[in-house]
């Protein structure tokens, strides 16, 4: 059973992908999906063995590397948070994969595209099923490579390209991170596995090797899970299909940063160096998702950003050292969230293709089904009282709360959960209940889709509003709620309705104040905000484009001037291969212009050359003579 | 009385080497430069033979002589067909293989 979970997504992975010609599209959607669902109903077996009998199971396969000092196995663990992990993930991937067979009909290549979804499910269950950092290292690099291939999935799309180099890239700086952070732990604890370093973490001689361990694994998670720095690429990710953004951005990738951190919660522990900065990074994360989750108007870049807030909000809250916090919002996040990329899905399939909210509106009334979904995610997002987001984000937030240090950290979550209620709300108006900016004969069109659309968001809708509250018990029962002022716990429920309101009054009763829309017409539609702000915010606080131009241009640049121009094709080549063949090219030319073909000429040359060597043999003759009397006198 | 014998030997050879190396002309010339060098070692052979008192030096003097003979036979051939082939024995067109 416990090898079973990690075989059926690869068997599944490879059959689809090197078969797939034989087994067709409707075989491989229909075999892929039941291996998940498989998977599924397996790790829900391990859930149970591991959570609710709480009994870990610790497998060893076979020796990995030895080389005397280093032994790596490659051993399985299955505890509390694989289990919980496990859950996530089959669940969403499986729901993910009976979508795509639905939303991707007609594609030409739904083999490959499910073959790539299968082998993204088996790499993230290997990383989080891991018991050492080397094997967890295949599952990240794993996922990073499925990420790429489903990113540019349409790979005909120039922009598709970029967007999955740039995922690829951008992740490779996290990962230095990560492998750094590796050789670290490898040089402190001499071994990679997690029972050894974590039962050898307080016998650590010198405190800021931890510290310098842990800023390194954060520097991995940041690169993973999107936190501020290195998020660019989750935006631009969005070039995949939608189903990909909901795998990559709800339940697998972008948590495996966060995974990462909660697995290396005792490292963290023992630094309060480290766990100060993870708070900081992920507050601000969390403030910079949802600010410009605000004027986004591509339908599925809001969700994303509000991905990077929530992802925010949860390395913040490993930062107070509350990780099976952390690992509650992250299940609760990947059902609402998969909930919302899938329902945006159907928008876009009802719509077209269609993905431009200032495109859209009106769509209340032509496919209420997804509006109903999109409601529950919306609102599930927000933190609602008693859907699902609200028993993790709440406690987050006063978990938060009047911690010794950094107090600010959260001010800036209940300051972003008012964002998110803005924008969440901004996306469901402008989406559904505006009126109508689509044309006509895009709208004559509209309707909902086939049931393998409709069936996983109904699930995940169920899971949205249930998971938070059925889960509690099982993921954070050991924590209690701090003892704060009511007035303070009551804040973040309240920002969230004040902000929901504020959208909802700003679109529609003041529908002169365009709120966060740009000036379409200047004469008619008042902004109340400064087209600077507007603009700044839009275009994500301008990350990408100082980092194209302070980093990445320079970085070309001095590889093209200095690495390339001069030292490659510069010193290297002068003192290499051209250089020494020039010069002995050009000396035996002028050797062989000696020989001129005149007699006279060979005539002298022979001559002086005899004469040179009789007297150079009585030269040294002499010289030896004079030597030996040196020597011996 | 050797030395000066000597001095001649060899003040004729050195004629004879410079006639080699500065002659630009007459391939004729150089075939008698040679020859001068030749008469000047067998002239040196021959005053080192008397003055050591030694027949070997006269024996080599007779060898030399033959084999000069033989060499500017040969080398007046190669000479004629030369000129029968280009023309001209100036020594300066003789570069057709340069290095």
């Amino acid at each position: 059973m416990y090898l079973l979970v990690l075989f059926i997504p690869l068997l599944s992975a490879i059959v689809s992908g090197l078969f797939g010609r034989k087994i067709g599209e409707r075989g491989a959607g229909v075999f892929t999906s039941s291996s998940i669902v498989i998977s599924w109903v397996i790790s829900m077996l391990i859930f149970y063995e591991t959570n609710i009998n709480t009994s870990p199971t610790y497998i060893k396969l076979w020796r990995w590397f030895d080389s005397e000092l280093l032994i790596t196995y490659f051993g399985l663990q299955f505890d509390a948070l694989t289990g919980i992990m496990l859950v996530v993930v089959t669940s969403v991937s499986a729901l993910v994969h009976i979508y795509s067979t639905g939303y991707m009909s007609g594609d030409p290549h739904i083999p490959r595209f499910m073959s790539y979804l299968s082998l993204f499910t088996f790499f993230m269950i290997v990383l989080v099923t891991s018991d050492n950092y080397v094997q967890l290292f295949i599952g990240w690099e794993g996922v990073g490579l499925c990420s790429y291939l489903l990113i540019n999935f349409w790979l005909t799309r120039i922009q598709a390209n970029k967007a999955a180099i740039k995922a690829m890239l951008v992740n490779r700086v996290g990962d230095i991170g990560l492998v750094l952070g590796m050789f670290a732990i490898f040089k402190e604890f001499g071994s990679l596995e997690f029972s050894t370093i974590f039962s050898a973490v307080n016998e650590v001689s010198h405190p800021n090797s931890i510290a310098l361990i842990c800023i390194l694994l954060l520097i991995g998670a940041v690169g993973k899970s999107a936190q501020l720095g290195l998020h660019t690429w989750l935006p631009d990710a969005m070039e995949g299909p939608t189903p990909v953004s909901a795998l990559i951005h709800a339940a697998t990738m972008v948590t495996a940063g966060v995974f990462l951190i909660i697995r290396s919660g005792p490292l963290f522990e023992s630094s309060s160096l480290a766990l100060t900065v993870t708070t900081i990074v992920g507050a601000l994360t969390a403030l910079f998702g949802a600010t410009v989750g605000l004027v986004q108007n591509d339908l599925k870049k809001v969700i994303a950003y509000s991905t990077c807030s929530q992802l925010g909000y949860m390395v913040m809250v490993c930062g107070v050292s509350n990780y099976s916090t952390s690992l509650f919002h992250l299940m609760n996040h990947a059902f609402f969230k998969a909930l919302l990329f899938l329902s945006a899905g159907s928008v876009i399939h009802a719509l077209a293709d269609e993905q431009d909210m200032r495109k859209m509106g009106g769509l209340i009334r032509t496919i209420p089904f997804t509006y109903v979904m999109i409601l529950i995610g919306s609102l599930s997002l927000m933190g609602f009282p008693y859907l699902t987001g609200f028993y993790s984000k709440d406690l987050i937030l006063e978990l938060v709360y009047d911690k010794y240090y950094i107090a600010f950290a959260y001010w800036l979550g209940a300051f972003s959960a008012l964002l998110t209620a803005f924008y969440s709300i901004r996306l469901i108006y402008l989406t559904f209940i505006s009126n109508t900016n689509s044309k006509k004969e895009v709208l004559m069109n509209i309707h909902e889709s086939s049931w393998n659309i409709t069936l996983p968001l109904l699930l995940l809708a169920l899971g949205s509003i249930f998971v938070g509250y059925m889960a509690r018990e099982v993921v954070v029962g050991t924590i209690l709620p701090p003892i704060i002022p009511s007035s303070i716990k009551l804040i973040p429920v309240v920002l969230s309705l004040l902000g929901a309101t504020l959208a909802f009054l700003s679109y529609n009763t003041l529908s002169g104040f365009k709120v966060f829309l740009p000036k379409i017409r200047p004469q008619t539609v008042v902004n109340l905000f400064n087209p600077a702000i507007y603009t700044f915010l839009n275009s994500a606080w301008q990350f990408n484009y100082v980092i194209n131009h302070f980093l990445v241009v320079k970085v070309w640049k001095f590889g093209h001037l200095i690495s390339y121009r001069v030292i490659d094709r510069g010193l290297l080549e002068i003192i290499g291969p051209r250089g020494i063949s020039n010069l002995i090219i050009g000396v035996s030319q002028k050797i062989s212009n000696l020989q001129s073909g005149l007699v006279f000429n060979y005539a002298l040359i022979m001559l002086m050359f005899t004469t040179l060597f009789i007297s150079g043999s009585g030269a040294s003759e002499f010289a030896s003579q004079q030597w030996a009397y040196i020597m011996f006198s | 009385m050797y030395y000066e014998y000597f001095t001649v030997g060899t003040i004729l050879f050195i004629l004879g080497v410079i006639g080699i190396v500065l002659n630009r002309s007459n391939l004729i010339i150089m075939l008698m430069s040679i020859e001068l060098m030749l008469l000047a070692i067998s002239f040196l052979f021959l005053i080192n033979s008397v003055v050591i008192d030694n027949l070997i030096g006269q024996v080599f003097t007779i060898i030399i002589l033959t084999v000069a003979a033989a060499e500017t036979s040969i080398g007046l051939a190669i000479l004629v067909a030369y000129y029968r082939i280009r023309g001209t024995i100036a020594v300066k067109s003789l570069n057709l293989l340069r290095g």
